[in-house]
């Protein structure tokens, strides 16, 4: 009984559909509905989380987030033309600067501002402080990266023909070359953006007082605090959402726009 | 002089290069080349590509350091370690193959981020000057488009809108119609034909051996990073002395001829 082409692959389409099916009533069925719904949805006993998750918790992360990124903008700007010079000694540091804070984890560089500093130089910075420039070293890496990229793929004829024109070295590069790397950067540096909101999770490990709790803080105290299973941590990562995907509208208008000029 | 009511008034300077040598790594581009070029004047460097002519004329406003030689451009020795190199690019115009208009900004901005940025002039004066020039590549109503909006031709006009804008005293051109559709090639060669006349220094890497032979005053034939042969437009071209001239004419005037 020989089949053809276009049945067979019907007949395929269709054990797969019944697979899928089968495979979600045994997981319905599988799973204490009771307990599943007490451990990831207990959402009406969450009130000792609030207005503090939003109020402190959102805002702080929100915060962490912006003052990171500012500081690993400068940063990776400043280590993407160290990377670019002619003078060697330049370029050497911002490879080994890259290769290094590219390759620990974060939480250790964290953690080295956190308990390393206070005993090595005897200062306790904010925590806002370490958090700033442990987050910014480390996203000021990827950021130098991405932006040597966005910066040599503005054509050699740009720069040439600016400093053509009488226009300095920095002139060229601020008024010309950046502008138009701007755009051709903007995607892979609204994933660095989102990383970095997801990095400043960290920042529970330098146990801060209350005032400077993230969201992901407020969610673990959540769990020890309240009898709602992991539904604080739910409701964190919910919170994440918030700040991400609306960053990713933005900057897909962005893009949608910068393609439909071409410039 | 012409007659045209949209003149601009050119201060002229002319090119002295004696020597000048370029290598990238071992390989000797540029072999010691002597070149003059009078205020005023207007020279067709010609030759085979890979010849060096790109090379020498992006020397002149150092985009190329050279490695022995020196140029003098106007009152500046451009050689002289110490020159003030920005201060020598605004004196010199520069029209690129690939025009390399700056696409982010429109027509008018290209020519007038310069003047603003650069010579400080007010808006509104860089604006009128960028105007002009506009106007004089037959551009003026294009200042609010942007370059990805134009053909080639019209890019390759606010290219050299854009260098007049900075009032240079001397313009490169290294092959202006190379990459344009054939088709739109006279409308760059005509101003460029009104530029000379106009009295400004032109000094002009080209394959368009009719414009050379029409508009230059003097053709230089390069070939090996040497001057083969240099002279009168109407010599050089209509009447070579040297065989690889000879040769490199009949190529270039003769497309379809093949040696048997």
């Amino acid at each position: 009984m020989a089949m053809t082409t276009r049945q067979r692959a019907r007949m395929s389409k269709t054990i797969q559909i019944a697979i899928f099916i089968i495979a979600i009533i045994a997981l319905v069925l599988a799973v204490d509905w009771n307990k599943a719904i007490y451990a990831f949805f207990s959402f009406d006993k969450l009130g000792p989380m609030f207005p503090g998750m939003i109020l402190v918790g959102l805002k702080n992360t929100i915060f962490y987030t912006i003052i990171s990124f500012a500081f690993g903008l400068i940063l990776g700007l400043l280590l993407a033309l160290m990377k670019m010079a002619s003078f060697a000694p330049y370029r050497w540091f911002a490879t080994a600067f890259i290769e290094f804070f590219r390759g620990i984890p974060a939480i250790l560089v964290l953690l080295a501002f956190g308990f390393g500093l206070p005993q090595a130089f005897g200062t306790q910075w904010p925590q806002p402080v370490n958090v700033m420039c442990a987050l910014g070293l480390v996203s000021a890496a990827y950021i130098a990266e991405t932006l040597r990229a966005g910066l040599q793929a503005v054509p050699k004829g740009q720069t040439e023909a600016a400093r053509s024109l009488g226009m300095p070295a920095w002139r060229a590069m601020v008024t010309i070359v950046i502008p138009q790397a701007f755009k051709i950067v903007l995607p892979p540096m609204t994933n660095e953006i989102i990383l970095l909101t997801k990095d400043t999770s960290l920042a529970f490990i330098l146990g801060a007082s209350m005032a400077q709790y993230e969201m992901t803080k407020f969610g673990r105290d959540g769990i020890s605090q309240i009898d709602a299973g992991i539904t604080p941590l739910v409701v964190a990562g919910l919170f994440y959402l918030v700040i991400t995907i609306p960053l990713s509208l933005v900057a897909r208008k962005f893009e949608s726009r910068a393609a439909k000029t071409k410039r | 002089m012409s007659t045209d009511t949209n003149e601009l008034s050119v201060h002229a300077s002319g090119v002295e290069i004696t020597g000048l040598r370029k290598s990238y790594g071992s390989n000797e581009v540029l072999k010691g080349i002597d070149l003059n070029v009078a205020p005023g004047e207007v020279v067709c460097l010609i030759g085979p590509s890979g010849s060096g002519k790109s090379t020498l004329l992006r020397c002149v406003n150092l985009l190329e350091q050279p490695n022995g030689g020196t140029i003098m451009v106007g009152g500046f020795n451009v050689t002289d370690p110490d020159v003030n190199l920005d201060k020598m690019r605004q004196q010199v115009g520069m029209v690129f193959q690939q025009f390399n208009l700056f696409p982010h900004l429109t027509v008018l901005e290209n020519c007038t981020i310069s003047p603003i940025k650069v010579l400080k002039r007010k808006k509104a004066e860089a604006q009128k000057v960028a105007l002009r020039n506009l106007e004089r590549v037959g551009l003026g109503d294009f200042g609010d488009r942007y370059p990805d909006q134009l053909s080639g031709g019209q890019q390759q006009r606010v290219a050299i809108a854009r260098a007049l804008s900075m009032e240079p005293t001397l313009m490169l051109f290294d092959e202006p119609t190379s990459a344009l559709d054939p088709e739109t090639v006279g409308e760059v060669l005509s101003i460029m034909k009104n530029l000379a006349q106009a009295g400004m220094t032109m000094l002009v890497v080209t394959h368009e051996m009719a414009f050379a032979k029409e508009v230059a005053d003097r053709v230089f034939f390069m070939d090996g990073g040497v001057v083969v042969e240099e002279g009168k437009a109407v010599d050089v071209i209509g009447n070579p002395q040297q065989p690889r001239t000879q040769d490199f004419l009949r190529r270039v005037l003769d497309p379809t001829h093949v040696d048997i």
